[in-house]
């Protein structure tokens, strides 16, 4: 029976070629969709799971409140490990770590920069990496040694046996290699190359030895020894800061390791999601695209099913009972999902690279792993069902007497329900295409807004090595100048496209009992503004004909938050020091691009100084240019990599996330579009060859083409209309949503929901006519002789 | 084996009850061979789908060898049909996507009958019916006449005790008809397969041992082809 049914089920696909293209095509393209969504999905969600006790593991928060707002960050202080370890119950392991930061490391002239992390024992009892050479046990005891992960000793050593050697870091200190570790896997939220011991870090920064409670600058983790201990802990750990210091307001809040990735956005002090919103949107959008494949997949048969009513009533009259009809249904459409698969399966594995360029991750298909092919077969299954069950039970319903004496099995009902699928299959699409325009206008708007700077033609250099002496910045300095590659050069204390150090502590005269301002606190050389192409509103900058230690430029932002009238020569004062305001500087956008600057100062410490900002000449040929300051760089710092940026490409990286989306949306709404194309062809297609009598009398009783043409697919666009209708306020909420996380945002206008209207009807009229056309042009008598 | 009691079929329409059947009251005995006659509209054909259990009478009692169809629960109702009923059309009705041999083999695969057997029983047709050579072609690749015997073997594979056929040779030419009509006779005479058909030929009613007479859905007449005028 099975094997009969299956022969016929494929006789039957073979038959009908178009609809079997446009079922399979369809479905491969929705579940090819589908997969990779879903693939994206699994991945962000795998963050940090892949230690064992990753479940008891959480990282602790700091939450501050200023001025009725609570501030989250995962910094704690030095003094919080030992603390819990000591005074809380229940508690298996507890570690302090830094941060990752850059550190050069030189075996001879093997030199590689990456990302260092200094921790206490306890964090590889948290995080059990996977050791492949040398014990873990006790590396992170001994100051003087360092864990690699493979990559790193494989640039550093090649195929040298590593455990043992002797490595420089920061051309400094002399560490040994205790341990080969594997590398950190993309879906770890601690990335480092090299792991070192906390003393180490220690007797790199001597303060951290004094630091107390109010001075943030470790990541601390722990471990449970139960599950049930959580909500204990967390109410412990919450006054652990005013318990220790009196006065000190911060509390601390444990945040499970594997939510850290997905809910790292935190709104007065409770955890409100992050990332996981738009997870949670990619994985709506992979079911959705696959179900407007189903959907294809249910009109077409049932639009077919006057043709396969004959058969049904066949069957029925010969000894067939419902159940094996609907199985049979079931199978056809378990068969064409699983070609769908196929077909699916290999356009998914030919686009992941493509994929993986576009969203810089490292989406894998792992063969090897039974959920992979649990996840495969299910899908399958479900597909095939889903789209199988609405035909299959519509179809096995047919009385045989009926069908089989001919009465037409049009049920109005049924036409009602295909109308409503294609509404929302064109509904879904529309409402894609819409937040795609706004998405990408809001790009262009944020994009195109003036940013303060010029940062094309800008070059940002790290003070490093023998760099950091003010005698070689100042050398360095001139002799760039001189060799003409730049025009101007100046100091800064951090990279002009991040966040830094900020402060609470900035007081003003006639502050009085007002808020506190948190400021930005960066440090400039001479020319900073003039090198980076800002605009001084008012005094003027750093020069080297003044003597500036004491003084700051402030930003707009800071004087309006001060509210302070005529600044110039005004003092300020912060961490006990006072400061004579010199200039006011335009705001230019550090952090964010999507909302105003924060209010800066930025002082006039040498110690500070982190970058070299350089304005290329541009008279210079870039290559000739870039080729000189390398080699300025590297006479002066011969132990470091030059390490030069382009601040204009670092700048790109802020729209990063907006980018993905926006590319995101309009790869998949172009595929949801295509599948519900297909899917109308395939109705042009039936509805062509059921109307074919009614066309040829048109035609005979006179007719035009353009009137027939006007005829089929008035109804299709009708259709077309009313879901571009339905959409408008359902994406009118979501991109509304979307906005309102911008401070900048774009006017939302009638133009993406014009677009969207146009995109789907064009494209719709475009399908439904290459089917209308042929039966419009065809001859007449051959349809009427027939009857 | 069968017998009708006081069968009713009528469609409610806005109030008004429009009948097919009125108080049919007849039983067919095994081995007999039936036709059905009447003009268009007479309730022929609703009266034979009644009889084959594919449709259900409005009111009146129909035992089909000994059990109370009526209130059979429908797998009941398929079970008993597909033991003891073959169903030949006018229009042939076979399955397009099926080869000749697929098409006879199909009720046995519903009677779950095994491999070996079915194989058999679909040679011995092909055999019967003279169509071994065209097993392997689909029907729209026979004749008219060669579909009906398809049709008619497609039944009869099955094994059936009554075959109910609705103008089996409608869509024939008469050198067609009578050869189908002569094979229907063969097989109840030869098989004593109970055969009941509906036709509008009297040359046709001629075969069977007894007509009913259908008018507007009452039994006229119920005599046998001798007694004819």
């Amino acid at each position: 029976m099975f094997k009969l049914n299956l022969k016929i089920a494929l006789r039957s696909l073979w038959k009908n070629k178009s609809y079997t293209f446009i079922n399979v095509g369809g479905l491969a393209i929705g579940l090819a969709s589908c997969m990779i969504l879903l693939l994206y999905v699994a991945y962000e969600w795998s963050f940090d799971r892949q230690f064992k006790d990753a479940e008891k593991t959480y990282v602790i928060y700091n939450n501050t409140s200023v001025g009725g707002q609570t501030f989250s960050w995962a910094w704690t202080p030095g003094r919080m490990a030992a603390e819990i370890r000591e005074k809380i119950p229940g508690i298996a392991h507890v570690s302090h770590s830094s941060y990752p930061q850059e550190k050069l490391l030189s075996n001879g002239q093997t030199r590689l920069k990456g990302h260092a992390v200094f921790a206490d024992p306890d964090f590889l009892r948290i995080l059990d990496y996977k050791f492949l050479k040398g014990n873990p046990e006790g590396v992170l005891k001994n100051v003087n040694a360092i864990v690699l992960t493979e990559s790193a000793a494989r640039s550093l050593f090649g195929n040298e046996e590593p455990i043992g050697k002797s490595l420089k870091m920061e051309n400094d200190d002399l560490l040994q290699v205790a341990a080969i570790m594997e590398d950190i896997p993309k879906t770890s939220s601690i990335r480092f190359d090299y792991l070192m011991s906390w003393e180490l870090y220690v007797k790199k920064n001597p303060w951290t030895k004094e630091a107390g409670w109010g001075s943030n600058f470790c990541l601390t983790m722990l471990q449970l020894q139960d599950h049930k201990r959580e909500l204990a802990v967390r109410r412990e750990i919450k006054g652990i800061y005013h318990r220790n210091q009196p006065g000190n307001t911060n509390f601390a809040e444990i945040h499970p390791l594997t939510k850290w990735h997905l809910y790292g956005n935190f709104e007065n002090g409770k955890s409100v999601g992050g990332k996981i919103d738009q997870v949670r949107i990619f994985f709506i959008l992979a079911f959705c695209i696959l179900l407007i494949a189903c959907v294809n997949f249910m009109n077409l048969s049932t639009a077919r099913s006057e043709k396969r009513a004959k058969e049904v009533g066949v069957r029925k009259a010969i000894g067939s009972s419902r159940g094996a009809l609907v199985s049979q249904f079931m199978l056809e459409s378990i068969l064409i999902t699983t070609m769908g698969m196929m077909l699916g399966f290999t356009l998914m594995e030919l686009s992941l690279p493509y994929f993986n360029r576009l969203l810089e991750i490292e989406l894998i298909i792992n063969y090897g792993d039974w959920r992979f092919w649990t996840a495969l077969v299910v899908l399958t299954l479900l597909t095939g069902v889903l789209a199988g069950s609405y035909p299959a039970f519509y179809l096995s319903s047919f009385q045989p007497v009926k069908v089989l004496k001919g009465v037409a099995t049009k049920g109005s009902s049924f036409v009602l329900v295909r109308k409503v699928l294609v509404i929302f299959q064109f509904s879904f699409a529309a409402c894609l295409i819409i937040c795609t325009a706004v998405i990408y206008d809001q790009l262009s708007f944020v994009r195109n807004k003036p940013i303060g700077y010029q940062n094309a033609g800008l070059v940002e250099l790290p003070v490093q090595g023998n760099l950091r002496s003010m005698s070689e910045l100042n050398l360095l300095k001139d002799q760039i100048l001189k060799s003409g590659a730049a025009i101007d050069v100046s100091f800064f204390s951090d990279r002009l496209n991040e966040g830094g150090n900020n402060t609470f502590g900035v007081e003003w005269p006639g502050k009085g009992g007002k808020e506190d301002v948190l400021f930005n606190n960066r440090s400039a050389g001479d020319d900073f503004v003039k090198t980076i192409g800002g605009k001084m509103v008012a005094g003027r900058e750093f020069t080297s004909d003044y003597q500036d230690s004491m003084k700051v430029i402030v930003n707009e932002a800071g004087i309006k938050a001060m509210g302070m009238k005529d600044p110039i020569g005004k003092m300020i004062s912060w961490d006990e020091e006072r400061y004579t305001i010199v200039g006011v500087m335009k705001d230019f956008v550090m952090e964010s691009a999507y909302r105003n600057p924060s209010p800066m100062f930025i002082a006039y410490n040498e110690e500070a100084f982190q970058r070299v900002v350089l304005r290329l000449n541009p008279a210079m040929n870039l290559t000739e240019a870039l080729g000189k300051i390398d080699k300025i760089v590297t006479a002066l710092n011969p132990e470091f990599p030059v390490d030069r940026v382009f601040v204009d490409e670092r700048f790109e990286e802020k729209f990063r996330d907006e980018k993905l989306l926006g590319t995101l949306s309009n790869w998949f709404g172009g595929f949801a579009i295509f599948i519900s194309c297909l899917g109308l062809l395939g109705l042009a297609l039936f509805v062509a060859e059921q109307r074919k009598k009614e066309i040829s009398i048109r035609k005979v009783l006179g007719a035009s083409t353009a009137n027939i043409l006007a005829l089929l697919n008035a109804d299709f666009i009708k259709l077309v209309l009313i879901a571009n209708l339905v959409s408008f306020p359902i994406a009118y909420i979501i991109i509304q949503r979307w906005l309102s996380n911008y401070e900048f945002r774009v006017g939302l206008t009638a133009l993406p929901f014009l677009a969207a209207i146009a995109m789907s009807v064009v494209v719709a009229v475009l399908t439904v006519s290459v089917q209308s056309v042929r039966v419009a042009k065809a001859n007449p008598i051959d349809a009427l002789k027939h009857e | 084996m069968i017998r009708l009691q006081n069968i009713e079929k009528y469609y409610a329409n806005k109030g008004l009850k429009s009948y097919i059947l009125r108080h049919v009251t007849t039983e067919i005995g095994q081995g007999e061979f039936v036709s059905i006659m009447g003009p268009s509209g007479a309730g022929k054909s609703t009266l034979l789908n009644i009889l084959g259990m594919l449709e259900e009478p409005t009111y009146g009692a129909y035992e089909f060898m000994g059990t109370d169809v009526t209130s059979l629960n429908e797998r009941k109702r398929i079970e008993l049909y597909r033991n003891h009923i073959g169903f030949v059309f006018q229009a042939y009705h076979l399955i397009d996507e099926m080869t000749v041999a697929e098409n006879i083999e199909a009720p046995l695969l519903y009677k779950k009958i095994g491999s070996a057997e079915r194989k058999s029983r679909v040679a011995d047709m092909l055999d019967r019916f003279n169509i071994v050579g065209k097993k392997d072609l689909f029907p729209n690749q026979l004749s008219g006449g060669q579909q009906q015997l398809v049709g008619i073997a497609r039944a009869v594979a099955a094994q059936p005790t009554i075959i109910l056929a609705d103008e089996p040779t409608g869509n024939l030419q008469s050198a067609q008809a009578l050869q189908i009509m002569e094979l229907f006779k063969k097989l109840n005479e030869e098989d004593n397969i109970t055969i009941v058909q509906v036709t509008h030929s009297e040359v046709n009613a001629g075969y069977g041992k007894r007509i009913l007479h259908l008018l507007d859905g009452v039994i006229k007449e119920d005599v046998a082809p001798e007694l004819q005028s």
